[in-house]
Parts: C-alpha cells; structure tokens; sequence
C-alpha cells in the first residue's frame, strides 16, 4: 500500500479545504448558526418538544446531515472535475497508485473534508445546546459512511460530467429532493401512511435517522435496514468507481 | 548497467475508434540513450509517451520499462519513468515546491528525503525567488524549469520530456541543455521530443521519426548527419518523400 502517496492525497484536499475555507468551513458553521437561531428561538419556542427534545435538537443532526451531504459531494466531484479539466488527473495516473489507492485516496480526502465540516457544526451546536453527543462511535461511523458514499457519487458525477452545469444534476435533481423528503425537518409520525411507506423506502430517511440517534439518542428508522443499506450502497458504489478507475473511463484517453 | 534496455516497445497500437494514432510500433531504446522522437503535430509522439506513462491505454503491444510491463506491472513501472509533459497539467494554485512535493508525495518518497531533493531542483533550476510562486503567476520558461523539477523528484531511471524548451527563452533554454547532457552523461536514459531540431541535433544521439503513427526512420544522429547534412534537412527530406505526390 502507497501509505505516503494516500497521505499526500489527503493532505492535499485539506490544504485546498483551508485555501477557500470561508466557502469550505465558514459558510456550513454560519447556517448551522442561523439553523439554531431560526428553528431554536424563533420557530422553535412555538412548537411541542418532538420525542422528549427541543425541536432544534430534532432538526440539527440532519442540518449536519446536509452539510456532510454537501461537503463530501462537492470536495470530490469539485477536485476530480478540476483535474481533469486541467489535465492534473495525469498526476495521479503516473504514480504508482492501485485503481483501489486511487479510491481511497478520492474518498478519504472528501470523508477528511466531511468530518472538519461536521464537527465544525458540532461544536456549533453544542456550543449553543442545540444537542448533544450521545453515542460518539456511531456518530464517527455514520459521518464518514455518509461522507464515503456522496463522495463516490461525487467521484461518479466527475467523470461522467462535461461541463460544470452537469456537475450539479445529481445534487439538484436527486439529492436535495430526496434530503428534504428525509424526514429532517419533520417527524414521520406526521405522515400519512403512503408517505410513511415512501420514506420507509428513501436511504436519506436512515442517513439522518443514523445521525441523530448518535446525538440525541432518538430513533424512528429500523437501524439494522439502516446498516445494510449504507454497507451496500459503500460496497456497491466502491466496486463501482474501482471498476471505472480500471477501464481508465474519462481519464485514460 | 544491465544489457535490459531502459525501453523496449512491442508492436504497439493505439486506436481512437476508428483513427489509429499509433500503428505497429516497435522500438528499443539501450540504457544511457539520449533518443530523440520528431514528428510533425499529430503523428502520434504524445500518443506512444502517454501509452509509456499510464495516462493512454494501448490498444494492444507490450511496453516495458527496464524490464517491467507497463499495464501487467504498472505500480512498479510507473516508480521507473518520469514524464515533463507537453501541457501544463498541473494545479495552477499550486507552487513550484508544492508540486514537486506533492508528486514526490505520491510516489511514496519519505518527507525528510523529498524536501531534501526538492531543495536540490529548486537550487538546480534556480528557482529559489519564485519556490512560493503559484504556477499560473510564473512565466513560460519557469513552468517548464517546474514541471522538470516535478519529473526529476522521484530520480526516475527514465525520463521523457515532451516539447521541454517550448517558450523557454535562449539563455534558459542553453542552462537547460546543459543540464541535460549532464544528467545523461550521468547515466540517465532521456527521452525527447521537439519541434526545435538543432536542440535534437544538440543533445541526442539516436533519432526515429515517427508519422501517421509510424516509425518512418530510426538511426544514430551520425546517420541522420551524413554528407554534411543537419538533422533538420534529413528530417524535412523524409517527411516529404512520405507525402502523395
């Protein structure tokens, strides 16, 4: 295993995290702060406690949800985008990395960037007593599954993109409807039984279900369906983008 | 030094559906060589060094480097070669030292050692004044004297430079051949192609033309330099018998 070049790999990303890190770090921290603000003190002193918690406390694990969402996803399409749109793809493809170093290296940067950002947000929200962190190895697992699997979707949108528009299909026809329809902002105690159903069968409801039931200890998704489908999605997407750095689709000519 | 040549190619296609950029390629280049690739734009140079380096996929042929297969045992071969390319491929927010660091990075040289090399091509290129640079803000000829810091930092046994001089200016472009021959009289197997002739004329000491994917002459420079001719009238009389009347 090149463990030199896939710290290399890492340490890059984090060094271009902190070259934009008003756009990386800043602007996530700034809206989970306006998230407590709007749903803590304003919206929030108006509304029933959900499960026994404050409604800010139900809501925050999935604000923090969408920014590892948004971290991962865009770290890596953004870094394998501009690479091969400079050519700096050529870079990796004469080192002496594996098609499986080559998948680590991608996914580790965007799950190192996904992780700066979540507890960033984190120690938001608890600085403000938003919530709390009941389970910290569930926490650790949920963000960076999470983060693996947007950032092999990342690593897919990038090489199958041709121009920067295409970059944000994925995200915007796919990703933030079926984050929204996740049960984030709302309990599914509140749905009609289709739209229960329906939820039952989005990944992005047991994403934010995982993630709060590791801060606030509260659950509404069944978690063994929950570990099976993030451990397929991860494996599925893993062979995937393997299978593709292989064939050299995109970047090899 | 072993008799295994630093290069050897095997019939080597490369096809872009139905264009071939590469037909049936064979070369032996022996270790030391100082080989020079000319063609004209589009014959198929950057195609043969980019099937070397891992960043083409041949369609089918055997390269090896020192021995190793190119595709069967790339993690190895890659360790072998290093390549200053024709493009700028590179992260233009990036600093000289940052590119020589993270390349060194990624093939695995230990940090102690790595900034021990990149002090030695920052100083052999002179670019000590412009090391926290980043790359888009340098000029033409010290991107180049970059990227061949970047292609030197793993001590390659082979090194392919693709148009290394282009917008070096003279002065530059004579401190960089004499490092060159240097480097080579050191040893070191250098790959090179160029559009300036007398530069191939200068430092080679074998020459194959290659056009429409076709090696059209191979031979020592003297063979390209007799009856008094320059390697550029050779060169012009060939790629002109090739052309339909």
């Amino acid at each position: 295993m090149n463990w030199i070049g896939l710290y290399t790999m890492l340490r890059r990303e984090v060094q271009r995290t902190l070259r934009v890190v008003i756009q990386t770090l800043v602007a996530p921290a700034i809206s989970a702060a306006l998230y407590i603000f709007i749903f803590g003190s304003v919206i929030g002193t108006r509304i029933d406690d959900f499960a026994g918690v404050p409604y800010i406390s139900f809501v925050f694990p999935g604000v923090l949800m969408l920014s590892i969402i948004n971290s991962s996803f865009a770290s890596a399409s953004s870094a394998l985008y501009f690479m091969r749109f400079t050519k700096g793809i050529e870079e990796i493809l004469i080192a002496p990395f594996s098609y499986i170093e080559m998948l680590i290296g991608f996914v580790g940067s965007a799950v190192t960037r996904a992780m700066m950002v979540s507890f960033l947000i984190l120690g938001v929200g608890v600085l403000f007593g938003a919530v709390t962190l009941t389970h910290p190895f569930w926490f650790i697992f949920y963000i960076a599954s999470i983060a693996s699997i947007f950032a092999m979707l990342g690593i897919l949108v990038a090489l199958w993109a041709e121009s920067f528009e295409q970059l944000q299909v994925l995200n915007t026809f796919i990703i933030t409807p079926l984050t929204y329809l996740g049960g984030i902002f709302y309990s599914i105690t509140f749905l009609p039984s289709t739209a229960v159903l329906l939820t039952k069968v989005n990944p992005f409801f047991y994403f934010a279900d995982g993630v709060r039931s590791s801060m606030i200890g509260y659950s509404e998704a069944n978690s063994t369906i929950g570990l099976v489908m993030i451990i397929s999605l991860i494996v599925l997407l893993g062979v995937l983008v393997t299978h593709l750095f292989r064939i050299g689709w995109k970047i090899r000519t | 030094m072993s008799n295994v040549p630093a290069l050897e190619i095997k019939n080597l296609v490369k096809r872009y559906g139905e264009k071939v950029a590469v037909d049936n390629i064979s070369l032996t280049i022996p270790k030391g060589s100082f080989f020079g690739l000319l063609g004209p734009n589009g014959a198929g140079k950057s195609t043969t060094i980019h099937s070397i380096t891992g960043i083409t996929q041949p369609t089918s042929g055997q390269i090896l480097i020192d021995g190793v297969d190119v595709v069967k045992d790339y993690k190895l071969a890659r360790t072998k070669v290093g390549l200053s390319p024709q493009e700028f491929n590179v992260d233009i927010f990036a600093t000289p030292e940052q590119l020589m660091d993270y390349m060194g990075g990624y093939y695995g040289i230990p940090h102690d050692q790595r900034w021990e090399k990149i002090n030695e091509l920052i100083a052999r290129f002179d670019l000590e004044k412009h090391r926290k640079v980043k790359f888009q803000k340098l000029s033409g000829g010290l991107k180049r004297r970059a990227l061949l810091g970047r292609a030197l930092i793993h001590t390659p046994d082979l090194l392919i430079l693709d148009e290394p001089t282009a917008g070096v200016d003279v002065e530059q472009r004579h401190d960089l051949w004499a490092y060159l021959k240097e480097m080579n009289e050191g040893g070191k197997t250098i790959i090179l192609t160029s559009h300036y002739l007398e530069e191939i004329q200068y430092l080679c000491n074998d020459i194959a033309i290659i056009n429409h994917g076709r090696i059209i002459a191979h031979g020592t420079k003297d063979e390209f330099m007799k009856e008094g001719k320059s390697v550029e009238q050779t060169y012009l009389e060939i790629i002109k018998s090739e052309k339909p009347a």
